[in-house]
């Protein structure tokens, strides 16, 4: 990267500058920061604005700053104004997310997430790494990961543990040996390398000696033509939304409440309980298994593939919930729906980090199918 | 070249549905330089003397010395001039009548002035707004000079309708800035802080004309250190955002609230006159829309301002928390400036309520400000409001009368009645 421009504003430096006249940030070389993960592949055509600074102090050097959109800022969250170098609107005020409590990724027109720290916590340690071809349905991966609050650089690991899985989600998924249970098992078999590649990035940034090692769930959903396989540790979620019909929740949550439900008790009641928001599993130092949960679907119908945290469904944790807001937004434009999804969660209290990450599928693509049955198949690793 | 750093004292964090936020933004200036000395434009000094006739030997003979003692601060290339005021104002030096009516200050010029000066005969009226439109007259003749100033020196109460002095502070706002001295106890206070005010400036009392002459040398040699000629305070807010208030409390307070101008929409401008190398301080409280817990906005960008230079500036911000041990808080410099602002209005009414012989309400008002000077741990208005009332309490305020006061104590008393003092570390 050269040294001109400002990581996180895009201001021009001067020559020898150790921090940005127009944002005060310090302008280190990005290639220097510890635990760099690699930057967005070229087909990612991606607005992913990296982590920024955080807010909240931790001990760790944080993971690099990527490059700002061109231009510079974007215009204000709350009133769509212009945003000053000190991050806040010149028209309304409102205080300008950093890059880390809000970032937008969009590796092609299809697909897109946003990611967003929500109203009441401190800071955002959500994350999301999205990755997709630029042919519409083609291949699409979606990666997210809510870092357990209360530990340690737990926004920092989440991110790092994103990254990580889509890395090893970035080669299509192998077909197995021609039977649906080999290919369902060759599958499952990367998707646990891909929860073991975020699993080992959290704990490489687990401060040493930390009594609350950073901690995170973790949710994959992988678009393949008409083909959707996803995986999942915690309580984040994939959704199958098609237009115009029932949708349909994919994951199974690791958590309390599942258990809850599982004995009967209704989902409204295990979901709001004392309970509802503990996990039974999850990433990091202390995680007690790392086996995901894997399952595929056939999509024969345009609609939604939603991968999300609870951020979201707090809110509307039924599909039917989810059709509905998605209806409400009346629109087909991936970034755009995440963004109204993100809203309405915000609308509604945001007191949880909020990650939306969609992929649009038009229902066209039963060329590179495999010709599999449209039911779910799921399996415990 | 002069630098300018700001900073914010507040406490940023509101209570749900909270909307109000104060904040102290200090300014402080260094490097100024000397007047009219930075290139960017000359300096113009004006030395008004009151010369009435109810101006006495003694008093007369004392104001001369002390416009000299001012002349002789001014800085050799500042252009200046000498007005002799009564109830109509004489250009006492240059002697024009046409043309430029400011000199440039050299060996010769300086010397003449001062025979001028010495030239002084007390007789007429006093007719202070005809002193304020020459002085107006005289800058505009010369319009190369930028930074205005005069130090105006009177005796006595104005003998004209007050309407024709608000109609000459009109006229002269935002032209010079002017400091003002009242000699002996026949004027009145009321009257020339208003000009002072009005006109960016001080007010004090010379009970004695031995004083004389080092407060006109040290008010011109502080003009004289003041070399940014001109900077206004810019106030942006939110838009829907409300401005209740934008006042300087130190080193004196001034309300500046009703002062704005408006830059654009979001932005107003509101005058500070010339600088030197000094600290002010600025008290802004802002009504802004409650947002929810949380949630963090700018409710306002405070700005110094050279022309259209933004020098510097201080962020007010606001937080919506839900933690009352954050919220409940109210910042020292805001309490300490608050506490000021107060005790300087007692002063002033408790003063007027006496005049108006009132006695009960001179007495709970001072009472109030001797328990607020305590409060803020301001000595000077201690010890001067004790020269007016005796204290029987004072953390509670209670206080009587005194019998017996010196005119210039109280003159005295209500012209530093807006002096503040900082708040002790």
């Amino acid at each position: 990267m050269s040294a001109t421009t400002c990581p996180s504003c895009g201001a021009e430096l001067a020559a020898d500058a150790k921090f940005c006249e127009g944002c005060g940030k310090p302008v280190g070389d990005p290639a220097a920061a510890s635990g760099t993960p690699p930057a967005a592949a070229p087909d990612a055509a991606s607005e992913d604005l990296g982590s920024g600074p955080i807010s909240a102090p931790t001990h760790i050097t944080p993971v690099a700053t990527e490059a700002p959109p061109q231009g510079g800022r974007r215009p204000c969250v709350s009133c769509g104004g212009n945003v000053g170098p000190d991050q806040y609107c010149e028209q309304c005020g409102t205080k300008q997310p950093s890059e880390r409590d809000h970032f937008r990724e969009a590796p092609a027109p299809w697909v897109a997430g946003v990611c967003d720290r929500g109203i009441r916590h401190t800071r955002n340690e959500d994350a999301m790494a999205l990755l997709a071809s630029s042919t519409a349905g083609e291949r699409a991966a979606l990666v997210v990961l809510d870092g357990v609050s209360n530990t340690d650089d737990s926004d920092q690991a989440s991110l790092a543990g994103a990254r990580a899985a889509r890395e090893v989600l970035r080669t299509p998924l192998p077909r197995g040996m021609g039977t649906p249970e080999s290919r369902l098992s060759a599958v499952t078999s990367v998707f646990a390398d891909a929860v073991k590649a975020a699993n080992d990035a959290v704990v490489a940034i687990t401060p040493e000696g930390s009594d609350h090692p950073p901690s995170a769930t973790f949710v994959a959903a992988i678009v393949e033509g008409s083909t959707l396989t996803y995986a999942n540790v915690g309580d984040s979620r994939a959704y199958w939304l098609p237009d115009g019909a029932p949708g349909v929740q994919l994951t199974v949550d690791d958590s309390a409440a599942q258990l809850q439900m599982e004995a009967g008790m209704s989902r409204l009641e295990a979901e709001t309980g004392p309970q509802g928001h503990a996990i039974t599993r999850w990433l990091g130092r202390d995680a007690p298994d790392l086996a995901p949960r894997v399952g595929e679907r056939t999509l024969d119908a345009p609609g939604w593939v939603l991968v999300c945290s609870d951020g979201l469904w707090n809110y509307a944790s039924e599909p039917e919930a989810l059709v509905a807001q998605i209806a409400a937004a009346g629109t087909t434009e991936p970034g755009a729906l995440a963004l109204a999804l993100t809203g309405f969660a915000n609308a509604q209290g945001g007191q949880d980090n909020i990650t939306v990450a969609l992929a649009r599928i038009d229902g066209q693509n039963a060329d590179a199918a495999p010709t599999d049955k449209a039911e779910q198949k799921e399996s415990d690793g | 070249m002069a630098e300018f750093t700001a900073a914010v004292y507040q406490n940023e964090f509101l209570p749900d549905g909270g909307t109000d936020v104060n904040a102290i933004v200090t300014i402080a200036c260094s490097g100024a330089g000397t007047a009219g000395q930075t290139g960017g434009g000359s300096a113009g000094e004006i030395i008004i003397v009151d010369t009435s006739g109810s101006m006495g030997p003694q008093t007369m003979a004392a104001a001369k010395q002390a416009a000299q003692a001012a002349l002789a601060e001014i800085v050799d290339g500042t252009w200046f001039a000498i007005v002799a005021g009564s109830d109509r104002a004489m250009l006492a030096f240059p002697k024009v009548s046409s043309g430029p009516g400011m000199v440039q200050m050299d060996a010769e010029s300086r010397s003449q002035a001062s025979e001028a000066i010495g030239a002084f005969v007390g007789s007429g009226g006093t007719a202070i707004s005809t002193w304020l439109d020459l002085a107006v007259t005289l800058f505009a003749s010369v319009p190369e000079v930028n930074q205005r100033h005069a130090i105006l020196l009177t005796d006595g109460e104005n003998r004209e309708g007050s309407n024709k002095l608000d109609a000459a502070i009109r006229n002269a706002t935002g032209v010079f800035q002017c400091d003002c001295r009242g000699a002996g106890t026949d004027w009145q206070v009321a009257e020339i802080r208003r000009i002072a005010q009005a006109l960016l400036g001080t007010v004090d009392i010379i009970p004695q004309p031995e004083q004389m002459q080092a407060q006109f040398q040290e008010m011109m040699r502080t003009a004289m250190s003041r070399g940014v000629a001109e900077a206004q305070l810019r106030v942006w807010t939110p838009q829907g955002a409300q401005v209740l208030f934008v006042r300087q409390v130190s080193p004196t307070v001034e309300d500046l609230t009703d002062r704005r101008t408006d830059v654009d929409a979001l932005i107003g401008s509101y005058p500070t006159g010339a600088w030197s190398d000094e600290s002010r301080d600025y008290h802004v409280a802002v009504r802004v829309a409650a947002k929810a817990i949380g949630q963090e906005q700018l409710a306002a960008r405070v700005q110094l301002a050279l022309g259209t230079d933004v020098v510097t500036q201080g962020l007010v911000k606001a937080t919506w928390s839900g933690d009352s041990e954050l919220t409940a808080k109210i910042d020292q410099q805001v309490a300490h400036y608050t506490g000021q602002t107060e005790l300087a209005a007692m002063i002033q009414e408790g003063l007027a309520a006496k005049a108006a012989g009132d006695e009960a309400t001179a007495t709970t008002k001072l009472g109030r400000a001797v328990k607020l000077a305590a409060e803020t741990g301001n000595d000077e208005a201690t010890s001067k409001l004790r020269k007016v009332v005796d204290v029987d309490d004072e953390k509670e305020g209670t206080v009587r009368l005194k019998r017996t006061i010196d005119k210039a104590d109280e003159m005295a008393l209500d012209t530093a009645s807006t002096k503040t003092t900082r708040i002790k570390k």
